[in-house]
């Protein structure tokens, strides 16, 4: 009688789902290429969907979390040589988990991507040690070169 | 008692009559009064007081007589206004004079008054009735005297004392004069004159004319009932406007009363038989001509018991005056209902216990009366309405009866007939189901009412109408409505006015409530576009590779195609929000609308961190209402909530919604918050406009959405939870017409 839902569990719990770009594929690759992790936290499905191919495409390995706890929790922080981190999620938002990594010595280059528009945010970002700021939608040429940033940064 | 003289003479002028102020009618009009000429003869010598006690009075002819007074009541009841002049042609007769008449006072020479300064002459009989119209003096004239003496008086040759009466040719060698009363009050004479010496007047001559003057006088008081009644309806013509046109119709009935025959007239015995009556007495009682010679109509036996001892006086009072005084009281019918009556009568002179009586049916007056306190009704109704038209209808004869205000209402002329059909000419088309449905029910049912109709008037414009209806029964115990119909049009169109004020309102708390919404809402729209910049590049490269990959181009461009759609549904949403329409009723399926305005909001809720949890009920019918209205409301309680919990840390900020349905042919959606609550004190404060807690609102999302709720017939109300927070929720009919 009575659809109970809880949209936020389901989201969080499709990232888990086999698929491209899933979490198990994003490992795998890691592991056979030894090409550079980058790990990408966004708590938008359809980012998670479509930016890890993007990020292959241009050479990298990619693994994608819905949420900083997820990323916190894996194991594969300390492989990550580039975090894709967007700024707003439920939960711990995109520079609590900047924060929380400082806090853990663990200095992962980081491209915060964000739907909010406003060069305010980008240099508010950038201050605090971030490599990049990119605003969506974003070309795939702005994000080869701020990945290529990270890793020279790094 | 001046008034209704005055009133009564109008009524009495005889057909053809010459009025007073035509001059030339007679020698006596110019105005010789007041100054005695030198040589006039002193009042006694005109008079032959002596001689006359002392004639030999003839035997009283009583045939003679009773065909003379039979002459006055059929006068009486046949043609009331011809009875002055039957009255003079009786005395004529029955004094077997030369000329007689009548002479009433008259103020200002046009109509009569006890304290008149003019005797007019209204009827005269035989020689002299050429004279008709004419007149003399209060104080110096032979009718004069007869006041003055309040006596009899017989006058010889009176041109000797009052020159001017020289004029009036042939001369009288004698004329009698006997003083005419109206209800104990002398207002006049009736007199006989003799041009010759053929005859000498005597005693008897005194007695008969007398006589019928008295029955004359009783006539006069039994019309002057009705005048009465007139008189009081005049009073009310100038006070009320209402009032004035249901007068118009009572004195048309009166009139009518008048005219038509009316006055039961019948012969009697003291002991209670009744030996000659006419038909229109027959008919006031229902009995048959039949019943009647058989001698089973007895007027004791029509007499109710509580009217007996009223009887006793009345013939006691005969016994002693040989008449008496017109009163009112009840007869039985043939079939037992009683029939309200007045009854003046008189004795046969010498008979010693037979008379005869006129008796009018007063159900006519009492009705009159009856409309009287109608119209006090409609009066009352009218004060409390204002300005506005009044009907009568008669149910079983289908008699519509309309006050003035309402012929101009419908913009009819004054006085058409008013039918049903004439109504339904004017009763704007979408209304005439409803009109022809409360018609059927009022005819059917007897219960007050009140229904709002349109008309069309040939102009095309449209008025509104709100009407409201009394049921009553009339005497007869058939069905009546009085009603008063009131012009709303002005109020109905400032209610729209204020209508489309709220709809504007509603539109700015709409575009506020959405442009506060604009970041998430490019947030939102940004995920898509996202998707598919990330997704249509990556499949440019995955072709572009020196090995294509054609399998993962495949499976972007498909998501590609999937979020474009997913931003254009997006966009459709927004659009649909954003654009002010006139109001449109259409089915709506309530958990649709839910979901649509989550979609909308979610990455709002995500930004104030909020969980929603969604419990739709999923046999919920379809409600007919405007879906962007709805929709607004359930953003604006959504966001409500959500702003709520902005301050919450120390528990999950949830927000659950929950649709089900509700009793009576109504569904519910409440949104509970885990927030801060609200003062109980305040719980209607939420409600009104520009009342706010929030440092940056307006305080009119909760007080619009509660304008939308009502006006979908719904209801918008807040509660506290038994935990943390509040829960806002609507409940509206579905299936049912917006008011």
């Amino acid at each position: 009688m009575i659809r109970v839902e809880n949209r936020f569990q389901k989201s969080a719990g499709a990232a888990q789902l086999g698929g491209p770009g899933s979490l198990a594929e994003a490992q795998y690759g890691t592991k056979l290429t030894g090409r550079p992790l980058v790990s990408i936290v966004d708590d938008d499905e359809s980012v998670r969907e479509s930016l890890p191919d993007l990020v292959r495409e241009l050479g990298f390995t990619a693994q994608a979390f819905a949420s900083a706890g997820e990323f916190l929790a894996s194991d594969s922080a300390s492989e990550t040589e580039c975090l894709i981190l967007d700024i707003m999620m439920p939960g711990m938002s995109g520079p609590e988990l900047q924060e929380e990594l400082k806090r853990r010595r663990q200095h992962i280059p980081i491209v915060f991507i964000t739907a909010q528009t406003g060069e305010n945010l980008r240099r508010q970002m950038l201050a605090k040690g971030a490599v990049e700021c990119l605003i969506k939608p974003f070309s795939d040429e702005a994000l080869l070169d701020a990945l290529n940033l990270a890793l020279r940064t790094n | 008692m001046t008034g209704q003289l005055e009133r009564l003479f109008g009524l009495f002028v005889p057909r053809g009559g010459v009025s007073l102020s035509d001059p030339g009618a007679s020698i006596i009009d110019r105005p010789v009064e007041r100054s005695i000429p030198d040589g006039s003869a002193p009042l006694r010598a005109i008079l032959c007081e002596e001689d006359f006690r002392q004639r030999p009075s003839r035997p009283p002819d009583h045939e003679r007589e009773n065909q003379a007074l039979v002459k006055l009541v059929s006068a009486l009841a046949d043609s009331p206004g011809t009875i002055l002049q039957t009255l003079a042609d009786t005395i004529l007769e029955v004094t077997d004079s030369d000329s007689a008449g009548l002479s009433l006072l008259t103020k200002d020479c046009k109509t009569p008054h006890v304290d008149g300064q003019r005797f007019y002459w209204p009827a005269i009989a035989g020689k002299w009735s050429p004279h008709i119209g004419g007149g003399t003096p209060r104080d110096f004239g032979p009718c004069g005297d007869v006041l003055d003496c309040n006596a009899t008086l017989l006058f010889t040759h009176w041109e000797r004392r009052y020159p001017y009466l020289s004029r009036a040719t042939p001369l009288a060698e004698e004329g009698l004069l006997v003083p005419f009363y109206v209800a104990g009050k002398a207002v006049g004479t009736i007199w006989a004159i003799m041009h010759s010496d053929r005859r000498r007047f005597d005693a008897e001559d005194d007695r008969v004319m007398a006589s019928l003057g008295k029955f004359a006088s009783s006539a006069y008081q039994a019309l002057m009932h009705i005048e009465d009644l007139k008189f009081q309806m005049a009073e009310r013509e100038k006070a009320e406007a209402e009032v004035r046109e249901l007068a118009c119709g009572l004195e048309a009935r009166i009139r009518r009363l008048v005219a038509a025959n009316v006055v039961g007239i019948v012969t009697f015995t003291l002991e209670g038989a009744i030996i000659e009556a006419n038909d229109a007495f027959l008919k006031m009682v229902r009995y048959s001509r039949e019943d009647l010679t058989s001698g089973r109509v007895r007027w004791k036996d029509l007499t109710p018991a509580e009217w007996r001892e009223r009887d006793e006086r009345a013939i006691a009072n005969l016994r002693a005056t040989g008449t008496f005084q017109p009163y009112e009281k009840e007869y039985f019918r043939k079939d037992g209902s009683r029939v309200p009556i007045l009854l003046g009568g008189t004795f046969f002179e010498g008979s010693g216990n037979e008379g005869v009586a006129f008796i009018l049916d007063l159900s006519l007056q009492k009705r009159a009366e009856e409309e009287l306190r109608r119209s006090e009704a409609f009066l009352a109704e009218g004060q409390r309405l204002g300005q506005m038209g009044s009907f009568s209808w008669r149910v079983a004869q289908d008699e519509i009866t309309w006050s003035e205000q309402l012929y101009r209402i419908y913009e009819l002329e004054t006085g058409v007939p008013v039918t049903s059909e004439l109504i339904r000419t004017r009763v704007h088309p979408d209304d005439l189901t409803l009109y022809e449905k409360m018609i059927g029910q009022a005819r059917n049912g007897s219960h007050d009412f009140e229904w709002q109709y349109r008309l069309l008037m040939p102009d095309h414009s449209i008025k509104y109408l709100q009407a409201v209806a009394h049921a009553t029964r009339d005497q007869t115990g058939e069905l009546e409505y009085i009603a008063v119909v009131q012009d709303v049009t002005a109020r109905h169109l400032s209610e729209e006015a204020v209508d489309k004020a709220r709809t504007d309102l509603a539109h700015v708390a709409r575009v506020m409530s959405l442009g506060s919404l604009t970041a998430s809402i490019a947030h939102e729209l940004n995920q898509p576009l996202f998707g598919i910049v990330a997704n249509a590049s990556t499949c440019q490269r995955m072709l572009a590779a020196e090995s294509p990959n054609i399998e993962g181009a495949l499976a972007t461009a498909r998501r590609t195609i999937r979020d474009a759609n997913r931003a254009s549904e997006m966009i459709r949403r927004l659009r649909a929000l954003y654009t002010r329409k006139e109001i449109t009723i259409e089915p709506v399926n309530l958990n649709e609308a839910v979901e649509e305005v989550i979609a909308l909001s979610l990455s709002g809720l995500q930004r104030n961190q909020v969980a929603v949890r969604t419990e739709l009920a999923e046999d919920l019918p379809l409600i007919a209402c405007d879906r962007v209205q709805l929709q607004q409301v359930i953003l604006n309680l959504l966001r409500n909530g959500s702003d709520a919990m902005s301050a919450v840390d120390d528990r999950p900020r949830h927000l659950v919604i929950r649709t089900k349905r509700d009793e009576g042919d109504r569904v519910r959606l409440s949104v509970k918050d885990a927030g801060a609550g609200f003062d109980p004190q305040a719980a209607e404060k939420l409600f009104e406009s520009f009342y706010t807690t929030k440092k940056d609102g307006m305080g009119i999302g909760l007080s619009v959405s509660r304008s939308i709720i009502e006006s979908h017939r719904g209801r918008l109300w807040a509660e506290l939870n038994d935990g943390p927070g509040a829960t806002f929720s609507f409940s509206i009919p579905f299936g049912q017409e917006r008011t």
